[in-house]
């Protein structure tokens, strides 16, 4: 354990939940390796560490979605080993999942009270619809958010979504399930309230503490180390170390954090280039993504990365699937290489040099039943690898697949493997290697990086680095703060399904995160930000960046 | 599996070899359930074991295996075609007719092709344009194909008047083997060319896979599915006419045995309703099962219901236990 680790001294009776010894792997990949903590009674606790480092593992275990390979768990005394979510809210164990869990076409009473309908069943089977809405009106109160529980869930925005769902986490176990101690799991919860719910979060913090415990991720370390009473740092599977924040700050968290020093030039800025001079090889005009009028136009040159940037409901997302004509528009035109525009469509577009590579990589982007040959040839089915007579070009799938697990370094790959065997860095690699052997003229990349380790980030930063010198355009949205600053050069800013600032990024003169964040908040909530408060702190924002120096 | 790296040179060897063991390695239970049927109705009945029987079975499994064939398409990419009876019903009664008005002899096979081909097309293209599920389409236009058709008989069975035609069914240019039964071996060698050589068979596999994924990376999803569709028609319309010349005439009950039978050997052979999993070369084994536990126990003398009961509980068995193996859980 960690030198600086001044670890705070907890009574062993007021231990609500104990883990010891906790592994997990899949086939070869280790994800967690002999993990033991634990969350005293009263108190908030916070795991933090790159992505990647095992923290959402640990919450899936801990609220019965997967199971360890070894390691032991007791919660107040008594052995806990959950098998299903359903299991582990019975034991008064609730979560807050990164991606909202509400369903939208129903009051919000009914959101809050999901799962706790029995309790309010009259004669067996008619539901005390008033005594549902009292018990959502007390959990609404005691949360402090202005919610009408009697409304459609769908009718409030993301950031209230959140808030409700937090509640429901917090509150409902204690108020309605009347659990004694209950132990709320909340990931990144904070990432996509805005400053107003952030708030009404912070001083539900404070109540649970009276009654109960908190498990906490986050990525925002300012605001771990205000309200942990315990933070325990884990890195590529290990706890690393176990800190008091009274004695802790930000850089020695990020230092355990990362484990090394990052390459001073991580995003390879002294090989970012001026293109004014370069053609335009993709320009998108009018593009309407929901039927609202909206006309977004982007522009990229040869061999530039223009970043796309915006809170998680922005558009940049549905932005990056309407110009490759994956979902195209509802309206709007896109040319490729000075081509005349047209209604974007993906299968047309590939032929032309465009790859688009999605945010869902496991949904979207591999098969993971299906090899790495497989999956590479994928997208070039058209021309690469069918002969005129539609006879598949077997060998040359074969040689092209072992030709780019050489040359990306996909680690423990042949042809062959499955994709499934692969770490999502190796398994991006090849969704990237798929439009590489297509030598495309223009790459859509949705967070590229997104569930990929450092090392492989950074290979990936480089092979972008590589594709712009070779000419190739790029549209990079994602939601890492530092890597659309420093990747980038020039970022648009999204909001709410428009573009709302861009921002020019040259190599010497980047922007700041904060002037970012700042674009990036809905009008009325940037006056509040304290114009020197670090934009870390300040920003309802996913993966929120991590590699603050 | 191994994870070096093989040579250059022994590249197709290596390839032969590896794609063997993974067919082994999956394909070993359906095989069996084939060699314990064999032997249970060898020792159970003395006329089992007979090359007369032989030349019987594959006479009976031909048009099932034919039909399959097509249908392993549309269920590889997750998608289901309960439409494939009605189909041989239907163009077995149009090809008939044709057949007997018009005089053209073997010509009703590629025009029994391309009625089937269409038939099969306006499945894809309502399912795929319609956003409908394959399920509900099929099982609309099972209705309506079964309607037209019993409409062309009149609810009578027509035997063909061209003479010798039966010829291209029961004929034996191999002896002991049913011309028909002949043509289905060669339309599965063809079929599983496609499937494992061509682009078409790739794309089935894609987009039973991951249709996101397939359709993300720019492949034409919605065309492939109707083709697929098509396909399943076109076989189907051509083991109609085969089914009409081996049986004499086509009548109300043609294909009515084909919606269970069709959707039952391409399961048990192996290939998931989830799609993207086994392929039209496993289909030929549960093509085998079916066939032979209809005729095993026929010469049991086993009642007509009782076969019903056995057949269908053999077909949740075989699932349970293949799906258990390759831990393949999800149906669309």
């Amino acid at each position: 354990m960690n030198t600086h680790a001044a670890v705070p001294h907890v009574p062993r009776t007021s231990v609500t939940f104990e883990a010891a010894g906790i592994s997990k792997s899949y086939g070869p990949n280790v994800i967690l390796d002999d993990v033991g903590f634990e969350v005293p009674a009263n108190q908030v606790v916070t795991l933090v560490g790159e992505n990647g480092a095992g923290k959402s593992t640990i919450f899936n275990i801990l609220s019965g979605l997967t199971t360890p390979s070894a390691g032991s768990m007791r919660l107040n005394g008594r052995p806990y080993a959950p098998r299903s979510y359903g299991e582990a809210v019975d034991h008064g164990v609730s979560r807050v999942f990164q991606e909202q869990a509400l369903i939208q076409n129903v009051p919000v009473y009914e959101n809050l009270l999901l799962g706790q309908d029995h309790r309010f069943l009259r004669y067996g089977q008619l539901v005390d619809r008033a005594g549902m809405i009292d018990a959502a009106r007390r959990i609404v109160e005691e949360a402090g958010i202005d919610v009408d529980v009697r409304r459609r869930t769908g009718d409030y925005d993301f950031s209230k979504r959140q808030s409700i769902e937090i509640a429901r986490a917090c509150l409902a176990p204690t108020l309605v399930a009347g659990i004694r101690s209950p132990l709320v799991l909340l990931d990144e919860p904070t990432s996509a309230l805005d400053r107003r719910d952030e708030e009404a979060f912070f001083r539900l913090v404070r109540r649970i503490r009276q009654f109960g415990s908190l498990l906490f991720v986050s990525h925002r370390l300012s605001e771990v180390l205000e309200i942990s009473d315990l933070i325990y740092v884990l890195k590529d599977g290990k706890l690393v170390a176990r800190l008091d924040p009274r004695t802790a700050d930000e850089p020695l968290l990020h230092s355990l954090m990362v484990g090394r020093e990052r390459a001073a030039d991580y995003y390879y800025e002294r090989r970012q280039r001026d293109v004014a001079a370069q053609p335009v090889v993709l320009s998108a005009e009018g593009i309407d993504l929901d039927g609202k009028g909206g006309a977004l136009g982007i522009e990229v040159r040869a061999g530039e990365i223009v970043g796309v940037g915006g809170l998680l409901d922005s558009g940049k997302s549905a932005l990056g699937k309407a110009v490759a004509g994956v979902v195209p528009p509802v309206a709007g035109k896109v040319a490729l290489s000075g081509a005349p525009g047209r209604t974007p469509d993906i299968r047309r577009f590939v032929g032309k040099g465009l790859g688009y590579i999605p945010a869902e990589r496991l949904v979207e982007g591999i098969i993971p039943s299906f090899s790495v040959a497989w999956n590479l040839s994928t997208g070039s089915g058209g021309d690469l690898f069918s002969g005129p007579l539609g006879f598949w070009r077997r060998r040359r799938e074969v040689a092209t697949a072992r030709h780019y697990i050489d040359s990306l370094a996909i680690r423990s790959a042949t042809p062959d493997l499955s994709c499934r065997r692969l770490s999502g860095g190796n398994q991006q690699k090849v969704v990237l290697a798929r439009w590489l052997a297509r030598r495309p003229k223009v790459l859509i990349l949705d967070n590229p990086t997104r569930g990929v380790d450092a090392g492989a980030k950074q290979e990936i930063y480089r092979l972008i680095r590589e594709l712009t010198e070779a000419g190739v355009g790029i549209v990079l949205i994602t939601d890492e703060l530092l890597e659309l600053i420093g990747l980038s050069n020039r970022v648009l800013i999204m909001q709410r399904g428009r573009i709302a600032a861009e921002v020019p990024a040259p190599a010497d003169a980047k922007p700041t995160e904060h002037q970012l964040v700042v674009r990036m908040l809905p009008q009325g909530s940037t006056g509040e930000l304290p114009s020197e408060a670090p934009a870390v702190a300040a920003a309802p924002f996913q993966p929120a960046a991590l590699e603050t120096v | 599996m191994s994870l070096a790296v093989p040579s250059e040179h022994g590249k197709p060897l290596r390839g032969l070899l590896d794609a063997f063991r993974s067919v082994e390695k999956s394909l070993w239970f359906p095989i069996g359930v084939v060699l314990f049927l064999f032997v249970f109705f060898s020792l159970a009945t003395e006329s089992f074991a007979t090359l007369r029987n032989f030349t019987a079975i594959s006479g009976q499994a031909a048009t099932l295996l034919i039909v399959c064939l097509g249908a392993t398409f549309v269920v590889l990419m997750g998608s289901i075609d309960l439409s494939v009876g009605a189909i041989v019903l239907l163009v077995g009664a149009g090809g008939v007719q044709i057949l007997n008005s018009f005089g053209i002899g073997y010509w009703v096979l590629p025009l029994a092709a391309l009625l089937g081909g269409l038939l099969g097309a306006i499945n894809g293209a309502v399912y795929v344009y319609g956003r409908i599920p394959s399920f509900i389409v099929t099982l609309g236009t099972l209705s309506v194909f079964t309607g037209i058709a019993l409409t062309l008989l009149d609810g009578r069975a027509i035997q063909f008047t061209a003479p010798g035609f039966e010829q291209i069914a029961i004929g034996q240019f191999i002896p002991r083997l049913p011309n028909i039964a002949l043509w289905s071996l060669v339309a599965w060698v063809l079929v599983v060319v496609v499937a494992v050589r061509t682009r078409f068979g790739r794309y089935m596999y894609l987009i039973g896979g991951g249709e996101q994924v397939a359709s993300t990376s720019g492949l034409p999803v919605r065309r492939y599915k109707i083709y697929a569709f098509a396909i399943s028609g076109v076989l189907a319309g051509l083991g109609s006419i085969l089914a009409v010349a081996r049986l004499g005439a086509a009548g109300p009950s043609l294909g009515s045995d084909l919606l269970l039978n069709s959707l039952a050997a391409i399961v048990v052979g192996g290939t998931s309703l989830a799609g993207g999993v086994g392929g039209p070369h496993r289909t030929l084994i549960g093509v085998l099962i079916i066939a032979i536990l209809d005729n095993g126990l026929n010469l049991m003398g086993v009642s007509q219901y009782l076969q019903m009961i056995i057949k269908g509980l053999v077909v949740i068995a075989a699932v349970l236990v293949s799906r258990n193996a390759t831990q393949e859980a999800v149906v669309k």
